[in-house]
């Protein structure tokens, strides 16, 4: 049964279905074979349901609509253009800048996808006229919009946190260290891109012109403070954090900047419930799919044939960051950790991993794959938004994979550069 | 997830006659109902919070009313995305097609997830008249349980409606269309989600 599940699940989706289908289908073909027949399929029903009604689940529509609010007003720009003011003039600034505001529009968003749109679009035009490679521009920013995912708010997170029973609270804090560490690589990679292509630096921006692009961003830098700090001082749980963060975004947009009217709110409350509701389709149908597989111990059976239970926590921990990194090379990101979570959850019990890093590493490694050829979801955010070839965008990140990849072994030896602000902030 | 902005302009059916205004009233109810179900749910949550730090009391029925918002955007919003091809999917192999191979599968792929989300809307069905039998209330509203979900039949049975209509189109048009008003290749074929 386990081999004919997945084996559907993988020709349906190679053949371009929506991607519920594949899941759905392959809940459906659980529940035929096991309980012989249509008996049951009220049953898939229920358990679809069961999964999307999760209260926790509730931060993945607000911090999308936070976000949303954010960037068609003018949150976003103004904290980039803060980033852009302090580091631009060093040698390789535009690109340690395109790297820092990723991070810094992390700390807003919980997706990559949303990133690269939103730094990429308006850093690229001027990292081209400074002199950089677009083939480089491009990997860098479909790269560093991994760092978004693992800076809280994740999406990513908070689904992993549902689904596995994990702290979500705790893995935003442990995605902090990791988001940082790559940010430091992929600024000393462009500091040498820089200075080995002699691309000429950006003029120093004045303590004066400093002074007024933080005064600008001031507001926006409120959103980082109610997430992290709101949460890391047990103030907020993420579900209240995102809410939040609704309230300050409309706050900042209607009232203080007056970029928005009441209209664009509407429009963005109807794009936010479509985003919503094509996650959450995928996410009640994960559930059905992870109910039935569980219930036919079909992770049991499979962690089994691969002998992991002789591996530790070390050999775990690079099977489950091979599995999830590849998967994530073609298939959204969302889908993956629906799919891979159970089955690899009892083994994280069984050795007894720590399942907040469990869900960093995830992260991490889903995060890489996104930005991975050959179908990484990113390059093809990429490939539309900037309108440029595969090639072209998939040309200049090996550099990037392999510094991403050695960041993932870094983390799976030294667990504590995730864990150590979530033991600080919990323990 | 990308927070790309959807077409901001209501759907307009390319169905003939009175089927057209159907359709076309359809989509603008769906439209509604997620523009609304997202702002209501922040304002239920915003408000829980402004409640619990200000005035030290959460409204006690929050959670009941976020479960049912959120069924509600999730299954207005399947027939929605249906209708503007916005569903995730996995396009790199199938966009290497030729011609006459895509137009097959597109035919393929509608038929096969109309079929799913019409034995959905089925078990949905059959699983609401379950519930109502058993007469359970939410525990803080105390409304039956099974109002939450009378979108879930309708929401499949809409998606599978707009699969199926896709299906015809492509089988009778010369070009290929990912969804009843969106043309494959075109822009919003690409958008990530």
């Amino acid at each position: 049964m386990a081999l004919t599940i997945f084996l559907i699940m993988i020709v349906l989706l190679l053949a371009g279905f929506p991607m519920m289908i594949p899941l759905i289908a392959a809940a459906f073909v659980g529940f035929f074979t096991l309980f012989g027949g249509f008996g049951q399929l009220e049953t898939m029903i229920q358990q679809m349901l069961a999964g999307i009604r999760p209260a926790s689940l509730i931060a993945v529509p607000m911090f999308i609509f936070a976000a949303d609010i954010m960037t068609r007003g003018s949150s976003a720009g103004r904290l980039i253009d803060m980033v852009m003011a302090f580091v631009g003039h060093v040698r390789g600034g535009l690109a340690v800048s395109t790297a820092a505001a990723c991070t810094m529009f992390g700390a807003v968003s919980g997706s990559t996808q949303a990133t690269v749109v939103a730094v990429g679009t308006p850093l690229r035009p001027r990292m081209l006229k400074a002199g950089y490679k677009d083939s480089f521009v491009l990997a860098l920013i479909v790269n560093s919009s991994d760092i978004a995912f693992l800076i809280p708010p994740s999406i990513g997170m908070i689904i992993y946190g549902v689904v596995s029973g994990t702290s979500i609270a705790e893995l935003f804090i442990a995605g902090i260290g990791p988001g940082l560490l790559i940010l430091v690589i992929f600024s000393i990679y462009a500091v040498i891109y820089a200075t080995r292509h002699n691309v000429p630096t950006e003029p120093k921006a004045s303590w004066g012109e400093r002074a007024q692009a933080v005064q600008q961003a001031l507001w926006p830098l409120g959103f980082p403070a109610i997430i992290v700090g709101g949460i890391y001082g047990g103030v907020f749980s993420p579900t209240e954090a995102a809410a939040a963060c609704v309230l300050y975004a409309l706050l900042l947009e209607l009232v203080i900047f007056r970029s928005m009217g009441l209209k664009e709110v509407y429009a963005t409350a109807k794009s936010t419930g479509l985003i919503t509701a094509v996650v959450f389709i995928l996410v009640g149908a994960g559930a059905a799919f992870s109910w039935v597989i569980s219930f036919a111990q079909i992770p049991q059976q499979v962690l089994a044939s691969v002998g992991i239970s002789e591996m530790g926590q070390i050999g775990v921990l690079f099977v489950i960051s091979i599995a999830f990194f590849i998967g994530c090379m073609f298939v959204d990101p969302i889908v993956v950790i629906l799919v891979l979570v159970p089955i690899f959850a009892p083994v994280v019990d069984s050795v007894g991993l720590d399942p907040v890093l469990v869900g960093t590493i995830i992260t991490l490694q889903v995060a890489i794959g996104s930005a991975t050829p050959p179908f990484g979801c990113d390059i093809f955010t990429a490939i539309a938004v900037f309108k440029r070839p595969y090639i072209e965008v998939v040309r200049g990140t090996p550099p990037f994979i392999i510094m991403l990849l050695g960041v993932s072994v870094a983390l799976i030896f030294f667990p504590q550069i995730a864990l150590f602000l979530r033991d600080l902030a919990f323990r | 997830m990308s927070e790309i902005p959807a077409s901001a302009t209501p759907a307009e059916s390319n169905l003939p006659g009175v089927l057209g205004i159907v359709d076309t009233a359809i989509a603008r109810i769906e439209a509604v109902m997620l523009a609304a179900g997202v702002l209501l749910m922040a304002a239920n949550t915003v408000a829980n919070v402004v409640g619990r730090f200000v005035l030290q009391s959460s409204i006690y029925f929050s959670e009941e009313l976020n479960s049912i918002l959120i069924v509600l955007i999730t299954f207005a919003g399947i027939s929605y995305a249906a209708r503007h091809g916005r569903h995730i999917r996995m396009s790199a192999i199938f966009d290497q097609l030729p011609t006459p191979a895509r137009r097959t599968m597109m035919v393929l792929i509608a038929v096969v997830t109309a079929i799913f989300m019409f034995g959905l809307c089925w078990y949905a069905a059959g699983y609401i008249i379950t519930q109502a039998g058993r007469g359970r209330l939410l525990p803080a509203l105390q409304i039956p349980v099974w109002w939450m979900y009378v979108w879930v039949p309708v929401g499949f049975f809409m998606t599978g409606m707009q699969y199926a209509l896709t299906a015809v189109k492509n089988l009778t048009d010369k070009d290929i269309w990912l969804s009843t008003i969106v043309l494959e290749g075109y822009e919003e074929d690409s958008d990530p989600l």
